[in-house]
Formats: structure tokens, C-alpha cells, sequence
């Protein structure tokens, strides 16, 4: 039997949904994969949502909106690309990130998002099955998504994409500029550590580990896995636990 | 030019704002200029101390908190200093204030800023070993607490001043500059610590398990990163094997790190291995170290106890590499013992006792202040005088001067503080505003009419309480007449609201239900006074430090319990009565028992300040142990200075010099007392008045009973052959001088270091070097104790030739004797045994202190003994020349051996915290005393004992009989008594048993 | 333990335990101010009663606080010799070295009465000691003995 993948969209309402439906009354043909979900604008986009779908086993998720400068509120569009890039930044951590696509699709773009949703699922058919996806997802793939989850919904992630512009672009607080290269470098280090932190909480939800056990799970530094529980240990999300010989295990509060 | 009575003191550890209390409490106007954003330096990152293992956070926060609230200490941080102009008496200092972007006045320290911070900077405060937002403030406790923005790392998103319900976030605000006027300024800036650089030979920065000393004491913190559990950084285990290596960066002629020795790493580094051992019974130390300088007071004790207690290991030697085992993070550690032989062991962790240098900005600040730096980079200071700079009118105290302790630090700050007082103590008072209070509304018999506010402090409580309700029970409870809420009620218009409600309802008994009173029941005290009510009449509930933030999740479960905790402190408050503070008048003169360099230097500093003082010595002469010194190792000219003090004591018209004197009695307290001393030639009897005691008794050489010393003419004490040197050349003959180290110290008899033997053999040495080249000097020794820059006349004798060897405790040196001729037989650490042939054996004695003559004074002043029969101050790390006793002091020699230097340090440190009482006309004591109802009393007398204070005697009551009384001039409060007393006749105001049953029974 | 004492504990499952706690001023009270300042969580069963120093915790107050109904009871102070007040706390601890005894000699069990120890910079084991003390408390029961027997 050939794979027939799961494909889940995303669709602003002005432009994107629209360009559905002119695909629809000029009866353009596609691949029937895709599952639409109509939202007013494409900046709705909780970059958790993107993630929940991969995670409930969608192959792929696509979310389209207004060209950049169209959009029908505004500046909506512009967020959702930056939103859009930290699960992208978040994903590749993973090696998902070629499971989702950003585009932008006009209410006159029938053909367009025709095109769009063929190519789209003609990819997803190559790189196969999610596995996330099926009846034995594979339970590692879904503790990675759902700390991405978390974390892409965490307080500081969002603090942090949700001013990108404002500071990269425009200016912040002090009327400076941030360049794009300072905020990258705090952005991509917050993302890797964030997603590593939610991993251990994640791990940790079951059993108390040490610091070596989850370093051997996460396949990074012990010592790196040390900082990050100090952190949550400063959150209020990890507290010491057992002692096994001369190890400390941690546990999840 | 007109004299200013303010002082800047620049850098506020624990040396600058002890310079400053003790400045503020005499009557100046002190500007305290801190670069950082808070006050504490590196103490407040201490976990213990040594060689008490006090908790640093313990002792020395109370004295942050009350430099931070001083009325006379005007405390600015995040400074820097842009010029200085002027002279001794009167300078002016342009410094910048430099912008934390968060408005201190309205800030109140929460901390949801920092919690909502999206950028994750490294924590400057733990070293580097835990993360922190841009918006911070470096510890908890931290004073003052205000949150800042590193500019540096903030990107400037603006959450902060969102979440921030105060609107204390001001991201327009600028740097200031400012003129500030003073008549001195007292140089505090502490010292940086020695980092190794990149590539450096213990892999520290390479290797993740090879730590410094700092860092560690951030991991051993309770308060640390790892809650006090000692874990290694590489995987978290607790590490059994630990090395720690001693002088990195210090006593290092690479030119890697500095040449001098920093003084406290052996002991420090004792003091880690200790408590790493306390905190985690798995980890086994191991001391990799030189020499052990272990020669402060009580140091070697704590040697000893490390050793034999604790079980940690010392071995002699210098690491020559570090390498790390690749799987286990484990370090290869390489070196080489005393006998030759070449070992390899594995470590599981490596604590680098990392020197101290110079702080970093030390050029700079010498440039600006004009003073000059010595050949190490630290404040080149006066040869007698440790705390005059180069430049008049400015000193400099504690690490800026020479590596030093804590002790020594904050002996430093005082006597910085005891010279300012002679430049300006005409201008005492006249820069300090007092407050004008309405008069107190009477109170007494009405029936309580309380008022309750309850703080939402922002969402810190109201979060999680629920304060409305809260309020709403407060006002349900008697005598409660009305209860408010408030957003803030720190804020200064909250306080004007509390003045008007006063005012408005008759209240007549205030409550604050908010954070902790340790921070903030000064504030509001200070409010209800303003509104005429007496300061005692305030009670607070703690529902924020001690409810919401510990019970977040539980937002029921805190609201009864806040609404528990303002029930109980509405009960105590029914009960509250107003307390006046008593006022003592004082006795502006003093009295200095003991003639030596420390009294005369004590005595000519009060003179100088016209305070009249009497100068008791017992010998004929004055001069004390100094009459037998001659130079100091640095080349100060001893014999001149001590005739010139002489001279000036007995000229100056303000010192009675009383010679073959002997105290008779001695009665009073703190600002009066009344002595009775017999003197002279022909014993007559003067009596005086004074406010305030030194105690500058001093010590003697030891007369050593081993080594033949009396038998054989051919053996001298060390202060012996200084005479022979310096006044005969009896020693031009001798071909081969020994000397014998710690003879009478570090043994049973007397298990201290006597400090000044080390300097004092290699001073003789050097000189006999000098003055016979031929000679051959063999110096026999168990450690070499050459701290601080001593460091470099230990090294000058080994490039003259002077031979250095090593014995053991056990293995102590035999003098064969034959015929006329001398033979030390010796057991060598490296070279194994020797017979040293010799003309002149000179034993290096230590100074002992004797006991009876002590235990006299102490039992007339009513002041404690150490075991070694030296005086023991209030308390050993911040209260060095204190007695618990107060208006009594003690320094030099009576206080432990030490070095002229340091005596004359502490001298004129005792005269500082001496005029923190002498120069006001009236001391006003702590209103929360004990209090005794003698008719319950049966005089049994174990309130006496209990007593750290001395402030309870029997006396014989005419009604009651034998009864205990309490001088509350001498109370502190602590109810020690209270709480033993048999028959519940001693009360404690403020806490009386009354008020404490009454929150008990608020138990429903 | 008397039936009926366990027959009440059986009928209020939710029983939470009161428990108060004497705390000096300069060391365990800032101790758990620093708890609360780093968010250290807790069971919220006790109450704190500011005293200068835990010298000044008069016997009666233990037994007071046990008459009146207290299901437990903490007295903490500084560590030996971080004293504030220099030996308060050694006084304290021989006096309640006595009382403990007396205490248990009454058939008060000897987890009611606890005597600790926090420094200023130990908030994380100022919140332990509290845990264990709240969960030995609630194993113990309601505190009934005085009342119930004696008064």
C-alpha cells in the first residue's frame, strides 16, 4: 500500500482560506491529504499549535497566510514568519524541520495553492511516514516533540519571539537597534537550551535521574545537563532527590 | 581652606562600611561610594569563615542593613569616580553614578523582573557557575535591594517594565554626575583574586572539574548554586577525592602570578576542605601546600582540628602538572614530596587556592585619588602607620594595602576611621541632620485601637493570597478599627497614607502585614513615630517571605495562614506598650591601661581629638615590648619612633601618664566609669572619670626552659642577638649562627603561632648576612610564616645564602654539647640528618601572655580570656576590638602577638569605635531590654551567668533582698535569661512573655 | 494513643496539623526569609513567631503552645557559635536538652518538640527541616494530650 501522508493547514482567513476556495471553485485538482483549519490570520498561530499537530501524528504541517504586506491585519503575517522560524529553529534540533512550511497564498492565488499543496504532499511522500505518526509512534520522537511543545510555549521563548521585531527592526526600550546577529545568538542558545530543559522535565516525569543518566539520554555534556538543573532547580521545577552513592539524583516538582 | 566634617569611603565590602558605621556613629556625614550594585563585597559570597566556621551570610548581613539605613551614611552605588581635587581637610570628589535603569527610590526589590527576564546572562555573584537575567540583583539578601539592568546583556525587549506592578523601570534614566565635598576620604576597594590565565599549567578553564577557591566557596554556600551540596561540575557526583593546591598566583617568581604571599589561602583553603568535609562526610580532602602560614589568632587550632578531626591530609609539595582522565573527568595530579620521590594520583576534583591581587582598577584609582602604588600594585602605606596613603588626609584599609583577613580588614576600617577623627574631629556634627519628631501622644491606659494594612506587594502577595479577604478578616478582629490594603505599602505615599489613617481613626497601634521586619520594620517605625506615635507600637506579619512565596501553589492553604499570622500579630499588638529609649550621659575621656607603642598610640590619638586621657602602665618605664626592637624587617626605625612617641605623650597636655601603676578598682559602664589607680614611686591614689576603656596590656617574650637557654652564654633569644647587633660586634667572631624556630609556640605548652618570629629570624639573618658576610646563618624551622609582602625578605635570605631547613613537631633539634663548643643535631624533611656545628644558637621565642596579670584586669573589666590567656574580643572576624563588654577595646599584643604595624592599626581602631561613644554628649541604648520585677525574683543568680553582657548583678535590695538587677545600658536584648529564669521575674520588652502567650493562644 | 484518637483521625482525613515556630531574629528568620526570597516551597502548617534570639524561648512557651492545642511545635536558632547574642543559643540548647526529656517523661512524643538549627544563608534547609517536621507532626496526630488528660 503507498504511504498516503497526513497533512494539517493552517489557513488565514483573508487571503490563504480564500485562495482555497477560488482553488475550489475553479476546480483545481490537488492531492486530497490535506486537512484545513481556518484561522483569522496567520499571526494566531501559537507556535505550540504547529507542534501539538506533529505531535498528534500529523506527517506534515503547512501554514499559509497573506503575502508580506498584505496582510488584513496589518503586521500579523511578519509575526507569524517569526514564530513560524523558532519552530523551525526548534525542529531542526530534532531533524523535523523539513515536516513544516511557512508560505504565503493570495485570495487570487487558486492555483497557486493548488500547486503548493501538491508539491508539499509529494515531498512529505518522500520523506515518508512521521514517526511520530502510526500505531506505534515512536514514544522518544514524542517526548522530543512535546518538550519542544513546551518549551516553544514557554514565558521565555515567547518573550523573546514576540519582541524580535520590535528590537531587531524598529528599535527597543533604549531607541537602539539590536542587530539580528546578537539576537540570533541569544535566540538560537535559548532555543537549545530550552528544549534541553524541558527534555529533562520530561524525563524526569517518570523516575528521579542523575545528571549522568540524562546526559546519557540527551546525548550531551553532563556537565552542560548540571547548569540546566541548577536553572530549574532556581525555577522551582527540579529539586534534589535520593542520593545513590556518591550520585544526586534529581526529581520533578 | 574650611575643613569639611564629611568623609567619602570608596568601595563598601566589609572594610568600607565599617569605616563608615563607625564614621556615621561619631557625628560625620559619610558618603559610601560602591562600584558595584551592592553593598558586602566578597565576604557576602563566603560560606564560612574561619577559624570559627561562622556563617558568613550570618554575621555580616546585620551590618549590611545597618550601613544601609544609617542616617548619617549616604550610600551610593554603581559609581565611579571621575576626579578629585583638594586637600587633607577638605577634597572634592566628581563621581558618576552611573544609571541601573531601575529607580532605587521606588524599586522594592521583588524580584519579578528578574524571574520574567528573557536573557540569561552568567551570575557574576556565584562565579559563573548558575545563569541570571540582565535585570538582577547579585544575592537575596543583598543591600540594598534594588534590582539593576546590565545594560550590557539586556537587548532591551521592555518585559520588565511590564511586569513590574511598582513602575520602578526606567529605561530613560541617565547617569548623574555629581560633586560630592569632604574633608577625607578613606580608600576601601577590597582586592580582585588571581584567575589563571588561558593555557596555565592546572588546565583550570580547560578542564571542568579544576575550580578556584571562589568558585568553590559558591558551591560549598548553602545559598549557592548546588544548595550547599558539593558537587563537581562535570557530572554533579559528589567528588571523594579533592586536591586543593595552595599559592596559585602567589609566591610565584615565573611571573604567571605575584611574588608576595596572600596571606589567607592556607587558612581559607583549611577552612574549605572542612567544610566540604562537614557538608558531604564523602569527600576527603587533601592540601597540597608549601609552607602553612597559619599565624593569626586561634589559626593553628583550626590546623590541628582540620588534620585530626577531620581527618584532611597535608602534603608538602607543589603540583608540577595537571592532566584530566578523559572518561572519568578525573585529574592526574603530579608531584614531587619532600624527600625526592616523584608520585602520580588521581583526583576526582581540583580547588586552585587562587592569591590576591591587587583590584583591578587599583591604577586607575591611584591616579585619580593622586597616591602612590607599591612594587606589587596594592597602596604603598606608611611604615607605621598601615592606613596613611601617600597622600595626607586619604587612607587606605583592608586588601587595597596588602593581601589581609577579614579580622585585619575590619581592624583597618576602624583605624582608618580612628585617623580621619584627627584630621577633622572639630568639624564631629555639624554635617548630620537630626530629624525634629512631634512629641509622643500618650497612650498608656487606652484601650487598644488598631490598625491593619495589608500589602499586595504587587503580585508578590496578592498573587497567591487573597488579600482582600485577608483585609476584610483583619478588620472582623478586636480592637482592630480599621484595615486597609495597599498596593505597596513600602512606597513613600503609602506611608503618608498611614500617617493620615493615624490620625483619622486615633490609632494607636499599627500592624503591616508584608515581607520580613528584618528589612522593613525601621521604615514604618520610623512612619508611626512621624505621626507621634512611639516606635514600639508597631507589629508586622510576615505573608509574603514566609507565606505566598512559599506556599504558591497552595493559595488557600496561604491565606489562612496570613490571616493566622495577622491574628497573632494583632493579639501581640493588644498588648504592645511604648518603650522609651534610655539616654546615657557620657564621659567624654578615656582611660588606655598599658604603656607600649599601642597605648601611647591610642592616647596620643584621643589627645589629639582633645579628649582628655589617662595612660595607665605598670613598669617605670613606657615603651613596652618595643624598648627591645629595633628595626622592623621593612627597615622602620623603631628605637626613633618610640622615643618620639614618648616624648608626645608625656608633652601633651591632655595624656596623665601614671607609671608604676596598678589599677585599684574599676566600676561603671559604658560611658561612666570610674577609676581608682595607685602609681608612682611614692603609691599614691588617683581617681577619675572616663566613658571608655583600652585595653593595651600587652605581652612578653617567652623565657625558653629548652635548648640550654640560661645555661650557656652561646645561646640568645632572638630579641637578644637584635641587641648585640645593633649595639656591640660580638657577633663579627661567630662562624656559624643557627636559629631555632617556634621555640615556645606550636607546642602544647602554647599551641598558637607567635606571629613575628618567622619575620624576626629573618630579619637578625638578613642583618647578620650584612654586617658579616662570611658568617653562615641556618635558620631551622617547622613552617616559614613570611605572609604578605614578608614574602620578599624570605626570598632575599635565600639568595644571601641563609639556609633554610625544615624539622618536624616530633623530630625537634638536640644541642650536643662539648666542651665549649655547640652541635645542633637535626632531623631534615629533605636533607635527613645533620649535625650542624655552632658559636651562637639564638632561639626564636614566642610571646606569651600571662596569666595572672590578665585574668585581673579581665575579671576587674569583666571581660573574657582566650585558653591562651590572651583577651578575647566580642567577635573573633568583625568585632576585633570589641569586647562584648561595652566602651571597653583592646589592641595589640594583649590581643594576640601581631606586628607593631598591626598594633598601632588596631590601636587607633580602638580609638575609632571608642569615640563612637565618646563623641556624643549622650548614647542612646536599645529600648528592647530585659526588665525585672524583683518582687518574684529570689536572687538565684543564673540570669547572671546566662548573661554574655555582663548586664545583670546581684545587689541587695532593701525590700527585696538579694535580687538580680539589669543595667540596661548593657542589654542587648537577646532574653537568654528571660528564658531560663525559674521564677518568670525577667521580662524582655518588646518580646514580653505576655505578648508571646498571647500569639500562642491565637491558635484557632 | 488512645482508639478515639485514632477514630478522629480516621473521620478527618483532611486533618492538617498546626504548628508553631520560635525563630530568631538574626539567623532562622532570615533563614526563612531567604526561603521565601528564592521561592523554596513548604507545607503550609506553620506559623512563626519572631523572638530576638532562641534564648529567650522560655520553657512555658513550649508547654503553653502544647496546652493550647499546637499539634507541634519548632524551636530553631542559629548554629553553636554563630550567636548573635554569642552564647543565647548555647543557653537555649541546655535548657531544652532538660525540657525534651521532661517532655517525653509527660508522654509527648518526641517529634512534637523539635529543636533546630538554620542559618541566615540556609532558606533550602530551613524548608527541609519544616517538611520533616509537618510530616512527622501529620503521623503523629492532633495533639490532644494535654487537653484531653489534664485539662
Amino acid at each position: 500500500m503507498s504511504f498516503e501522508p497526513k497533512i494539517l493547514g493552517f489557513l488565514c482567513n483573508w487571503c490563504s482560506y480564500a485562495g482555497a476556495d477560488l482553488a475550489g471553485v475553479s476546480r483545481m485538482q490537488y492531492p486530497p491529504n490535506i486537512r484545513v483549519i481556518r484561522v483569522m490570520c496567520s499571526g494566531r498561530i501559537d507556535p505550540k499549535f504547529i507542534v501539538e499537530a506533529l505531535r498528534v501524528g500529523a506527517d506534515g504541517v503547512i501554514v499559509l497566510g497573506c503575502h508580506l504586506g498584505d496582510c488584513h491585519y496589518l503586521e500579523g503575517n511578519y509575526e507569524a514568519e517569526k514564530k513560524f522560524d523558532m519552530v523551525k529553529k526548534f525542529l531542526k534540533l530534532i531533524d523535523f524541520d523539513n515536516r513544516v512550511r511557512l508560505d504565503w497564498v493570495s485570495a487570487s492565488e487558486g492555483a497557486r495553492y493548488a500547486s503548493m499543496i501538491t508539491e508539499f504532499t509529494d515531498h512529505i511522500k518522500t520523506l515518508g511516514p512521521s514517526p511520530a505518526g502510526g500505531d506505534n509512534p515512536d514514544d522518544e520522537i514524542l517526548e522530543e516533540l512535546k518538550a519542544i511543545e513546551e518549551a516553544a510555549g514557554s514565558d521565555r521563548m515567547r518573550a523573546l519571539v514576540g519582541r524580535e521585531r520590535k528590537i531587531t527592526e524598529q528599535e527597543n526600550v533604549y531607541g537602539e537597534t539590536v542587530s539580528l546577529d546578537k539576537f540570533n545568538e541569544i535566540f538560537d542558545l535559548a532555543i537549545k537550551d530550552e528544549y534541553n530543559r524541558h527534555r529533562i522535565l520530561g524525563l524526569l516525569e517518570k523516575e528521579s535521574k542523575s545528571v549522568k543518566d540524562l546526559a546519557k539520554e540527551l546525548k550531551i555534556d553532563s556537565s552542560i545537563v548540571l547548569e540546566h538543573m541548577i536553572t530549574l532547580k532556581s525555577r522551582g521545577q527540579v529539586d534534589f532527590g535520593e542520593l545513590l552513592g556518591i550520585t544526586p539524583t534529581f526529581h520533578k516538582l | 581652606m574650611e575643613k569639611v566634617g564629611a568623609v567619602m569611603v570608596v568601595g563598601a565590602g566589609i572594610g568600607g562600611s565599617q569605616t563608615s558605621l563607625d564614621l556615621g556613629d561619631s557625628g560625620y556625614r559619610v558618603y559610601l561610594i560602591e562600584s558595584t550594585t551592592s553593598i558586602g563585597g566578597v565576604m557576602a559570597q563566603l560560606d564560612k569563615t574561619f577559624p570559627t566556621n561562622d556563617c558568613a551570610m550570618c554575621i555580616v548581613s546585620p551590618k549590611l542593613v545597618e550601613t544601609g539605613r544609617h542616617q548619617n551614611i549616604d550610600l551610593s552605588i554603581n559609581c565611579e569616580i571621575l576626579d578629585v581635587s583638594g586637600e587633607a581637610g577638605n577634597f572634592t570628589v566628581k563621581v558618576k553614578k552611573k544609571s541601573l535603569y531601575i529607580n532605587p527610590d521606588i524599586c522594592t526589590g521583588c524580584g519579578v523582573c528578574g524571574r520574567n527576564c528573557p536573557v540569561e546572562a552568567i551570575d557574576i555573584f556565584n562565579e559563573g557557575i548558575a545563569r541570571y537575567a540582565a535585570t538582577f540583583v547579585k544575592y537575596p539578601q543583598a543591600v540594598p535591594l534594588v534590582y539593576a539592568i546590565n545594560k550590557e546583556c539586556c537587548i532591551g525587549c521592555g518585559v520588565c517594565a511590564g511586569v513590574c506592578k511598582a513602575k520602578a523601570v526606567e529605561y530613560e534614566r541617565e547617569d548623574e554626575e555629581v560633586d560630592i565635598n569632604v574633608g577625607s576620604i578613606v580608600l576601601a576597594p577590597g582586592f580582585d583574586e588571581f584567575i589563571p590565565q588561558q593555557a596555565n599549567k592546572y588546565g583550570y578553564g580547560k578542564y571542568k572539574n579544576v575550580v578556584t577557591s571562589i568558585e568553590f566557596e559558591r558551591i560549598l554556600s548553602a545559598s549557592g548554586p548546588y544548595a550547599g551540596r558539593v558537587l563537581r561540575p562535570s557530572d554533579g557526583d559528589i567528588p571523594e577525592k579533592v586536591a586543593f593546591l595552595q599559592c596559585i598566583g602567589s609566591r610565584d617568581y615565573t611571573g604567571e602570578g605575584q611574588p608576595y604571599c596572600s596571606s589567607v589561602c592556607c587558612m581559607y583553603t583549611a577552612k574549605e576542605a572542612v567544610i566540604a568535609h562537614e557538608h558531604q562526610h564523602e569527600v576527603k580532602p587533601t592540601i597540597f601546600s608549601m609552607d602553612i602560614r597559619a599565624y593569626g589568632k586561634d589559626f593553628d587550632k583550626y590546623i590541628i582540628r582540620a588534620q585530626e578531626e577531620y581527618g584532611i591530609r597535608y602534603i608538602r609539595s607543589r603540583i608540577s602538572s595537571i592532566t584530566e582522565v578523559s572518561e572519568t573527568k578525573d585529574l592526574k595530579l603530579r608531584y614531587e614530596t619532600e624527600d625526592g620521590k616523584v608520585i602520580e594520583e588521581d583526583y576526582n576534583m581540583v580547588v586552585l587556592g587562587v592569591g590576591l591581587n591587587p583590584p583591578d582598577d587599583a591604577k586607575y584609582l591611584a591616579e585619580k585619588f593622586g597616591i602612590e602604588l607599591n612594587e606589587f600594585g596594592f597602596a604603598k602605606t606608611d611604615v607605621f602607620n598601615p592606613v596613611q596613603t601617600s597622600r595626607p588626609g586619604i587612607f587606605a584599609c583592608g586588601a587595597f594595602s596588602q593581601p589581609k583577613d577579614i579580622p585585619e580588614t575590619v581592624t583597618q576600617a576602624s583605624a582608618a576611621a580612628g585617623c580621619v577623627h584627627q584630621i577633622l574631629y572639630e568639624k564631629r556634627g555639624t554635617l548630620i541632620t537630626e530629624k525634629t519628631l512631634p512629641p509622643e501622644i500618650f497612650v498608656a491606659g487606652q484601650p487598644p485601637r488598631i490598625g491593619v494594612f495589608v500589602c499586595h506587594c504587587g503580585i508578590n502577595i496578592g498573587g497567591y493570597v487573597d488579600v482582600p479577604e485577608v483585609t476584610r478578616y483583619a478588620s472582623t478582629l478586636p480592637n482592630v478599627v480599621m484595615a486597609d490594603r495597599n498596593l505597596y505599602t513600602c512606597s513613600a505615599d503609602t506611608q503618608g497614607i498611614i500617617k493620615e489613617k493615624i490620625e483619622e481613626y486615633h490609632l494607636n497601634r499599627v500592624i503591616v502585614a508584608s515581607c520580613t521586619p528584618r528589612t522593613h520594620e525601621p521604615l514604618f517605625q520610623e512612619t508611626i513615630r512621624e505621626a507621634g506615635l512611639n516606635r514600639y507600637l508597631f507589629q508586622m506579619a510576615n505573608i509574603r517571605d514566609q507565606c505566598s512565596w512559599v506556599h504558591m501553589k497552595q493559595p488557600e492553604e496561604a491565606t489562612q495562614k496570613a490571616k493566622d499570622l495577622v491574628r497573632m500579630a494583632v493579639n501581640k499588638a493588644r498588648r504592645l506598650a511604648p518603650i522609651d529609649r534610655i539616654k546615657l550621659e557620657v564621659t567624654q575621656k578615656s582611660m588606655v591601661i598599658g604603656g607600649g607603642i599601642s597605648g601611647m598610640v591610642a592616647a596620643l590619638n584621643f589627645a589629639s581629638q582633645e579628649i582628655e586621657t589617662h595612660l595607665v602602665e605598670k613598669e617605670t618605664e613606657l615603651g613596652g615590648f618595643a624598648k627591645h626592637i629595633y628595626h622592623t624587617l621593612e627597615g622602620g626605625d623603631v628605637q626613633a619612633y618610640l622615643k618620639d612617641l614618648i616624648e608626645q605623650v608625656k608633652s601633651n597636655k591632655f595624656v596623665h601618664v601614671y607609671t608604676n601603676a596598678e589599677i585599684e578598682s574599676l566600676d561603671g559602664y559604658i560611658g561612666n566609669f570610674k577609676t581608682s589607680v595607685i602609681h608612682g614611686p611614692k603609691k599614691e591614689r588617683a581617681e577619675f572619670d572616663h566613658g571608655a576603656v583600652i585595653v593595651a596590656t600587652g605581652a612578653k617574650e617567652y623565657k625558653p626552659k629548652e635548648f640550654l637557654y640560661g645555661q650557656y652564654k652561646n645561646v640568645v633569644l632572638q630579641s637578644e642577638l637584635e641587641e648585640l647587633l645593633n649595639t656591640d660586634s660580638v657577633i663579627k667572631n661567630k662562624k656559624s649562627v643557627v636559629m631555632i624556630q617556634c621555640v615556645g609556640s606550636r607546642n602544647d605548652e602554647h599551641p598558637y603561632c607567635s606571629k613575628m618570629c618567622c619575620t624576626e629570624a629573618i630579619k637578625n639573618a638578613l642583618l647578620v648576612k650584612k654586617l658579616y658576610p662570611s658568617t653562615e646563618v641556618t635558620i631551622l624551622f617547622r613552617d616559614i610564616r613570611t605572609y604578605g609582602f614578608k614574602e620578599k625578605y624570605y626570598r632575599k635570605a635565600r639568595e644571601e645564602g641563609i639556609i633554610f631547613l625544615r624539622y618536624d613537631e616530633d623530630n625537634p633539634p638536640e644541642i650536643i654539647t662539648e666542651d665549649s663548643s655547640l652541635n645542633v643535631k637535626v632531623k631534615t624533611a629533605k636533607a635527613g640528618d645533620l649535625s650542624i656545628p655552632t658559636d651562637l644558637l639564638v632561639l626564636s621565642a614566642g610571646i606569651v601572655a600571662s596569666h595572672e596579670e590578665n585574668e585581673e584586669l579581665a575579671k576587674m573589666l569583666k571581660v573574657p580570656l582566650n585558653d591562651d590567656n590572651f583577651y578575647l574580643e566580642a567577635h573573633v572576624k568583625l568585632r576585633p576590638v570589641d569586647f562584648a563588654t561595652e566602651g571597653i577595646f583592646v589592641a595589640g599584643l594583649a590581643h594576640c602577638p601581631k606586628t607593631i604595624e598591626d598594633s598601632i592599626s588596631q590601636a587607633n581602631a580602638a580609638v575609632s569605635r571608642a569615640c563612637t561613644i565618646l563623641s556624643k554628649d549622650e548614647i542612646e541604648v536599645e529600648g528592647k531590654t530585659a526588665v525585672i520585677d524583683m518582687s518574684r525574683c529570689i536572687g538565684c543568680g543564673m540570669c547572671v551567668e546566662n548573661c554574655a553582657y555582663n548586664a545583670i548583678e546581684l545587689i541587695e535590695d532593701r525590700h527585696f533582698g538579694l535580687v538580680a538587677s539589669i543595667n540596661q545600658a548593657l542589654c542587648k536584648g537577646c532574653g537568654a535569661c528571660s528564658g531560663n529564669c525559674r521564677c518568670s521575674a525577667i521580662d524582655i520588652l518588646g518580646f514580653t512573655s505576655e505578648q508571646i502567650y498571647s500569639m500562642i493562644t491565637a491558635r484557632l | 494513643m488512645t482508639e478515639t484518637v485514632l477514630e478522629e483521625k480516621k473521620i478527618d482525613e483532611k486533618w492538617e496539623p498546626k504548628i508553631i515556630a520560635f525563630l530568631c531574629n538574626w539567623c532562622s528568620y532570615a533563614g526563612a526569609d531567604l526561603a521565601g526570597v528564592s521561592r523554596i516551597q513548604y507545607p503550609p502548617n506553620i506559623r512563626i513567631v519572631r523572638v530576638p534570639c532562641s534564648g529567650r524561648v522560655n520553657p512555658y512557651f513550649i508547654i503553653k503552645s502544647l496546652v493550647d492545642g499546637w499539634d507541634g511545635v519548632v524551636v530553631s536558632g542559629c548554629h553553636p557559635g554563630d550567636c548573635h547574642y554569642i552564647s543565647g543559643n548555647l543557653v537555649a540548647r541546655r535548657r531544652f536538652a532538660i525540657l525534651k526529656e521532661l517532655l517525653e517523661f509527660f508522654g509527648i512524643e518526641p517529634g512534637r518538640v523539635n529543636f533546630m538549627w538554620a542559618s541566615a544563608a540556609e532558606g533550602e534547609r530551613f524548608a527541609v527541616l519544616i517538611r520533616k517536621v509537618t510530616k512527622i507532626v501529620k503521623e503523629l496526630g492532633p495533639n490532644t494530650k494535654f487537653q484531653k488528660e489534664w485539662c
